[in-house]
């Protein structure tokens, strides 16, 4: 039979188990709970003011009374006295001494870990304010627009961006259709072309034909400029993703697009890296300043898939 | 124990338990799937239709023809699927692939290209298995080949599988493949060390697009998958529409198991940590890449991607891996870098540079660049390069330039070395400064430059090694002072993939560090806290010898 173990040991013993158990337990589970193919460290100044919490408990359950607090006491002090022989003594002596000693030679000695740079992903003291109510005029079409798209479509000749013209006339000419919308034959491009045949289109059904014209659209313009680092996936896991530290924004992330105003989407696309405030680390982002090579309209188109691509929608913007 | 106590370490074991079993496991993405492929009514092809027009048909074209708008800027370029065929498969040289290798390519994509892993397990927005299984029905309706049952490989019993035994890895097995390797010719085309060197020339598949022979010893770019029994298909499948045959006849099973097994012993495990050690010596730094000394230093593996952050963008990269070392005494630094390059190219035709203007326009057609038809891919039109890349002032926090070239407000210093200048005889290495991208890096004047560099190339690899002394007059220059990150980049050039000016591979900011001599008052702290303790126990031991036996307990 084991002996009834002492205050002391049961103590030093809960606070070793519950070290560990915030350390790698905590973590673990995390990692089951997101589903992330990593765990999810407990930062160390959470795991000191866990500690100290324990730290404190523990005490006050072993000073509660005279009673524990003796027998909590007793092994440290038979321990001191040499009870356990004296060379017992002396090597615990100097083996503490030791430990104290390595562990503040381990926090004075010089690292070799990369300086960390605190980033704030959506900085916000650069915004400019007028932004925050930007709507895209992509997803909301005006009237006119619609009116046009009708008529477009009446003639056959709806409008695509010349850069997905070619793969378009290159199915026109294979399959001998005249009408550019079949390439993308869509239920709502569907119903839109049986209501314009029938010659009583409404306005809700050319509008979401025309959404979908323009979600074509801002979907190409993504594949072939955002994709290389974004990916297909819209996860920041595209073939050029793995040469950045700073890896690309995933859009299907909970915390990243959906959290922002379209405006700040927007804003973050025209000026990329180097119109970030430090904060935010411009230094370290390979997002280009896409005003550069994407016209407003193109970037819009690109915003517009992006959300639709990573099935989320933009934060609303507050009202004043 | 007692009771109470016996329950508590009950809790704490049970704690302990839970904690083992919810030890994560790798989550493996789903690529076989739980049935056969559905029947292909018609209803069900529209359904994939409609998802190909959304998901695929950007790259691979609304005909089916690899002729998407985004395809001229990929290499390898999007599958044609009018032709039925295919690379990866588990059939038989030549022949069609299974539904369930389709299902496999599409569920977890081609590693290192555009193709990406579409199971809904791996990434959010992706596909369901029915959703797969449909748009895989769509795909097949593009190739007639697909509808004659005597070419379906299932039926005609040409597919292939893993051998019954496999024999685990070890080192005899590496050892025989590495001579199956030699007897087979392996080296012919992927070069005597597997870099993809073997040949002298470009090598062209069957829709007459250069491809690269692969470099097998980078592990991520092994399309097919780069884990033994994925290499062993390879071997017996062949890549159709690629010059890569089966070995099935000229090599028996075991022989193409053990070759497997050498083709994973030669992938390179990259090292994780981002601040590069210089090694301090007593003596002279090394001039020679060859130098033994090199042995002793630390390794930085320092991975890049294709420029795709300004006009023109490239995002078909060569060079996607460097390795650093770093030696240095009192007086000067020398930094190896040793990557690979299956050409040596020390030709440079400025004529036949890229004239960037013609893509830098708002709205214009896109700002990348074509890979196969807008630059030059051959050999004996641009060099090779590479550049070591600091800020000039090294920052005191954590700002630093803009790892593309700085900005104008925060200049950086390059050390451009190029082939061509090397192989003329004269000082291959030129210091350089940049002010952003916008603008050519400055070379410094001929009265400036302190430095000398030396490098050959060899098997597919180049290595080369650059020194300067530690500290210079020169405001423009790195001023290496130990203690100090000093923060590294850099930017890389392979002349026969068509790569010069911003058409490059470059890397994000890494960190090389001179160690300083250990301050003494670390060992003054450390030397206080253990007499401290020491003396402060040993006085309350003293103590306690002394206090009456009744006062304690």
């Amino acid at each position: 039979m084991m002996s009834r173990l002492n205050k002391f040991w049961t103590t030093v013993l809960t606070i070793i188990v519950i070290y560990l158990l915030i350390k790698f337990g905590i973590p673990a589970v995390a990692r089951q709970v997101t589903g992330l193919p990593f765990p999810l460290p407990v930062p160390g100044a959470l795991i000191f003011i866990y500690m100290v919490l324990v730290l404190v408990a523990m005490f006050l359950l072993v000073t509660f009374d005279d009673g524990p607090l003796n027998e909590f006491l007793r092994p440290i002090k038979r321990f001191l006295r040499g009870d356990f022989t004296k060379p017992v003594r002396t090597i615990g002596i100097v083996l503490i001494s030791l430990a104290v000693g390595w562990y503040v030679y381990d926090n004075v000695v010089p690292k070799i870990t990369a300086p960390l740079a605190l980033r704030i992903q959506h900085p916000s003291s650069n915004f400019p304010k007028k932004m925050e109510d930007a709507q895209n005029p992509m997803t909301n079409p005006t009237e006119a627009q619609v009116a046009t798209f009708i008529e477009q479509a009446k003639a056959g000749e709806v409008q695509f961006i010349e850069q997905v013209m070619p793969d378009i006339e290159a199915w026109m000419d294979e399959t001998g259709e005249e009408d550019p919308l079949l390439a993308i034959n869509t239920p709502a491009i569907k119903k839109f072309r049986a209501a314009v045949e029938a010659g009583n289109v409404d306005n809700e059904t050319a509008r979401a034909a025309l959404l979908e014209v323009r979600l074509y659209m801002g979907r190409a313009l993504y594949a072939m400029n955002c994709r290389a680092c974004h990916g297909d996936s819209v996860a920041g896991d595209g073939p050029m993703a793995d040469g950045f530290k700073l890896r690309p924004i995933n859009f299907t992330d909970n915390g990243t697009i959906e959290t922002i105003v379209e405006g700040y989407t927007f804003w973050r696309v025209e000026n990329g890296g180097p119109g970030l405030p430090l904060e935010a680390t411009p230094w370290d982002s390979a997002m280009p300043e896409w005003k550069v090579s994407l016209s407003e309209e193109e970037r819009w188109l690109i915003i517009m898939a992006e959300y639709d691509l990573a099935e989320k929608t933009p934060r609303m913007p507050e009202k004043h | 124990m007692n009771r109470k106590e016996n329950m508590t370490f009950g809790i704490l074991g049970a704690g302990l338990m839970l904690m083992a079993l919810l030890i994560p496991t790798a989550s493996d993405a789903k690529t076989v799937p739980s049935g056969p492929m559905p029947e292909a009514t018609e209803a069900y092809i529209e359904q994939g239709r409609q998802i190909y027009i959304r998901r695929c048909s950007f790259c691979h074209g609304l005909l089916g023809d690899g002729g998407g708008p985004a395809a001229d800027y990929l290499d390898p370029r999007p599958r044609d699927f009018t032709l039925g065929t295919y690379k990866f498969r588990t059939t038989a040289s030549g022949e069609l692939p299974t539904d369930n290798d389709l299902f496999r390519t599409v569920s977890r994509g081609l590693p290192s290209t555009a193709m990406q892993a579409f199971d809904n397990d791996v990434i959010k927005n992706g596909l369901s298995e029915e959703e797969r299984w449909q748009v895989i029905s769509y795909i097949k309706t593009f190739a007639i080949e697909f509808d004659d049952p005597d070419l379906d490989p299932l039926k005609t019993g040409k597919t292939v599988s893993l051998p019954a035994s496999l024999p685990p890895f070890s080192a005899e097995l590496v050892a025989k493949g590495k001579e199956v390797f030699e007897k087979a010719k392996c080296w012919s085309c992927h070069g005597k060390n597997g870099r993809g060197d073997g040949n002298k020339e470009f090598r062209k598949d069957d829709w007459g697009f250069p491809i690269r022979i692969r470099n097998v010893t980078h592990p991520w770019k092994i399309k097919g998958g780069s884990e033994v029994e994925e290499i062993f298909m390879r071997f017996t499948t062949g890549i159709n529409g690629t010059p890569m045959p089966s070995f099935v006849k000229s090599l028996p099973e075991e022989d193409r198991w053990a070759l497997a097994n050498y083709i994973k012993s030669l992938q390179h495990d990259l090292t994780k940590h981002q601040v590069l050690k210089v090694l301090s010596v007593e003596g002279d730094v090394p001039a020679d890449p060859a130098d033994a000394a090199w042995a002793n230093a630390q390794t930085m593996d320092i991975r890049l991607a294709g420029q795709v952050i300004a006009p023109p963008r490239w995002q078909n990269p060569s060079i996607e891996m460097a390795t650093v070392q770093g030696i240095a005494n009192d007086k000067d630094i020398a930094f190896k870098l040793t990557w690979d390059d299956p050409f040596k190219d020390i030709k440079h035709d400025a004529a036949k540079e890229f004239n960037a203007a013609e893509i830098q326009k708002v709205g214009l057609y896109s700002s990348y660049v074509a890979a196969n038809d807008m630059i030059p891919r051959a050999l004996d039109t641009f060099r090779d390069s590479i550049a070591l890349q600091f800020p000039v002032k090294t920052p005191s926090g954590t700002q630093k330039p803009h790892f593309f070239r700085g900005e104008s407000s925060n200049q950086v210093n390059l050390w451009v070395w190029n082939a061509d200048l090397a192989e003329g005889g004269g000082e291959g290495a030129v210091e350089a400064n940049a002010r952003g991208w916008r603008q050519q890096p400055k070379p410094q004047k001929e009265a400036q430059r302190q430095l000398v560099s030396k490098a050959n190339w060899d098997q597919g690899q180049w290595t080369l090694v650059i020194k300067r002394p530690l500290l210079t007059s020169d405001k423009n220059d790195v001023q290496f002072e130990a203690g100090k990150f000093i923060p590294v980049s850099l930017n890389a050039w392979d002349g026969s993939n068509g790569e010069h000016g911003l058409i490059m591979s470059l890397s994000t900011w890494n960190y090389v560090l001179i160690e300083a001599a250990m301050p003494i008052s670390v060992y003054i702290f450390t030397a206080l806290g253990f007499l401290i303790t020491g003396g402060l126990l040993f006085w309350m031991a003293r103590k306690s010898e002394a206090a009456p036996e009744s006062e304690s307990i």
